[in-house]
């Protein structure tokens, strides 16, 4: 999967997405399987870049699991007194009981740096399914895996006993413990639409064409083309050395003004300092390759990266996986087959 | 370790202060922790290494019965009450009673495949128990039949708990052990305290 920084616009419509198809159970209230966070910022969970996991030279690295504090979110609001009681003039909608200090996206656009140079701009997380899962390594009954066929980190229901040592090796922090059922729970990339070749709620609900889906060897798909060929789409923190399946196109925002209000084109708006700390040091070769593609366009020239990022044709972004769900008859009981919807 | 003959209600021998539970003999058992080197998972056992493991290293056992029933009362000082998850940081304290399931299971490994091991467990989150089976750390399966009753209150920084089950699931075992995990110690799975040897368990 890759994300184009450049285009994702923070709608939360991936986040809307992946939460009204899987996380609307009991105990999943806090759960956002899919998160968009304004950068630079804190996160979600707060300050998740340093709470350790992952691993160092191959060695796995002590990781702590967040306060669900520091989560937040799963709040109750004053809706009943708002709406029903006829108090709507005095009162106004607010979380009921224990005052939130942090919750998903609470540090909406305010990013860094002084007006009229400041910038910002939004990351989109969901579980890595990395190469090198150190969730799964870390579960002592076996109960996360990745799947053969197509590399999804999934976990058992029925062995999983609620232990999150997952939650404290993920460095992501993309796993959440169910406090109703005592399980852990993470984004399974939608594999029941996989397996429709539907592409996952977050992909396809996107409205700005700003992410790809499809497998890495498939040397045919933008996927392939973005992550190897161009080598412009990078993995989130590469030091934490599990190898994500997630990968970002680098942000490189308008450019910078002076105090004369022309464009100051010296160095870029956003610090690529910030950018290497959160891409590695792979990110001024990819953004050198973004910025001569975009003079080739500007100059006149045809550039197959530009015409891949610009997404002409939706459906491209995420072959095979185009199947329309709305003509697929499915089912919410486990292990029965969704079918075709007839007519 | 005797199970004295108390003719008493379930729910009577269930109360830890029923004042019938004096004339149960008291055993203290000396606990220890299980080895970090021996977990089953790559992770814990890098994270664990040099980590005290068992922080719970006396309990106090009491066993009696009523003919149907077996009732063990167990009492050990714990500062730390952990009755559920909190704020996600620790974990809700638990302890089973251990029943050699067959052979001879090492109890420093929760048993094995060869020689598994039947808990009646507790945990501080949960009304009621659960039976389960190890055949190792953190192994642990739900039996198909589950009847272990539990009733347990944390006051003064001590856990006061009685576990019970069919006296027949004892009976022919004539061996137990005990296990404990400290919530705020981050035990759970194969992390806990445990009684190193099998106390031979006599019905009176």
């Amino acid at each position: 999967m890759v994300f184009d920084l450049n285009k994702c616009m923070g709608c939360q419509t991936c986040s809307v997405g992946c939460k009204t198809l899987w996380t609307r159970d009991e105990g999943q209230e806090y759960q956002w399987w899919c998160t968009v966070n304004t950068l630079p910022g804190r996160g979600h969970p707060r300050d998740w870049e340093a709470m350790g996991g992952g691993y160092s030279n191959d060695v796995p690295q002590a990781g702590r699991r967040p306060a669900r504090r520091e989560w937040g979110g799963g709040w109750d609001f004053n809706y009943d007194e708002v709406l029903r009681s006829g108090k709507a003039q005095d009162v106004h909608l607010q979380v009921l009981g224990e005052q939130p200090e942090w919750g998903p996206n609470w540090d909406e656009d305010q990013g860094a740096g002084e007006y009229p140079n400041s910038y910002f701009f939004y990351l989109p997380r969901l579980c890595n399914h990395c190469t090198k899962p150190a969730c799964v390594e870390a579960c002592p009954r076996g109960a996360m895996s990745k799947r053969e066929e197509d590399g999804i980190v999934l976990r058992d229901d029925k062995s999983c006993r609620g232990y999150q040592f997952c939650l404290e090796a993920c460095p992501y922090k993309k796993i959440y413990f169910n406090f109703a059922r005592e399980v852990s729970e993470h984004c399974i990339l939608c594999y029941p639409r996989l397996e429709q070749h539907v592409a996952p709620s977050c992909v396809r609900q996107c409205p700005g064409r700003a992410v790809w889906f499809g497998f890495l060897d498939d040397e045919s798909g933008p996927v392939h083309k973005l992550v190897k060929k161009w080598e412009i789409a990078l993995p989130l923190h590469p030091e934490f050395e599990t190898e994500p399946n997630v990968f970002y196109i680098p942000p490189i925002l308008p450019a910078r003004l002076t105090e004369a209000n022309d464009f100051d084109e010296s160095r870029p708006r956003v610090p690529t300092e910030y950018l290497e700390s959160l891409f590695g040091p792979r990110v001024r070769p990819a953004l050198e390759t973004l910025s001569r593609e975009m003079e080739t366009t500007r100059s006149g020239g045809k550039s197959e990266l530009m015409d891949t990022l610009i997404a002409y044709w939706w459906k491209d972004m995420f072959k095979p996986f185009d199947q329309d769900p709305g003509e697929i008859e499915w089912s919410r009981t486990a292990g029965e087959q969704p079918g075709k919807r007839a007519g | 370790m005797e199970a004295i003959k108390l003719q008493l209600a379930n729910r009577t021998l269930l109360k830890h202060s029923a004042p019938q539970w004096k004339r149960a003999p008291l055993r203290h058992v000396a606990l220890r922790g299980t080895d970090p080197e021996e977990q089953p998972s790559p992770y814990i056992r890098a994270i664990w290494s040099g980590k005290r493991v068992g922080v719970v290293r006396t309990l106090s056992v009491q066993a009696a019965h009523n003919r149907q029933n077996l009732f063990f009362r167990l009492e050990w000082p714990d500062p730390t009450h952990n009755p559920d998850y909190g704020d996600g940081l620790v974990f809700p304290d638990a302890a089973a009673v251990l029943f050699p399931g067959d052979g001879d299971p090492p109890l420093a490994r929760m048993g094995s495949p060869a020689a598994v091991i039947d808990a009646w467990y507790w945990r501080a989150n949960r009304d009621g128990g659960e039976s389960l089976m190890f055949h190792g750390f953190a192994t642990e399966q739900p039996k198909a039949v589950q009847f272990v009753v539990t009733s347990a209150d944390w006051e003064d920084g001590r856990w006061r708990l009685v576990i019970g089950g069919p006296l027949e699931a004892a009976t022919d075992r004539k061996r137990v052990a005990f296990a404990v995990w400290e919530g705020s110690n981050q035990e759970r799975a194969g992390l806990h305290s445990y009684s190193p040897q099998w106390q031979e368990l006599s019905i009176g």
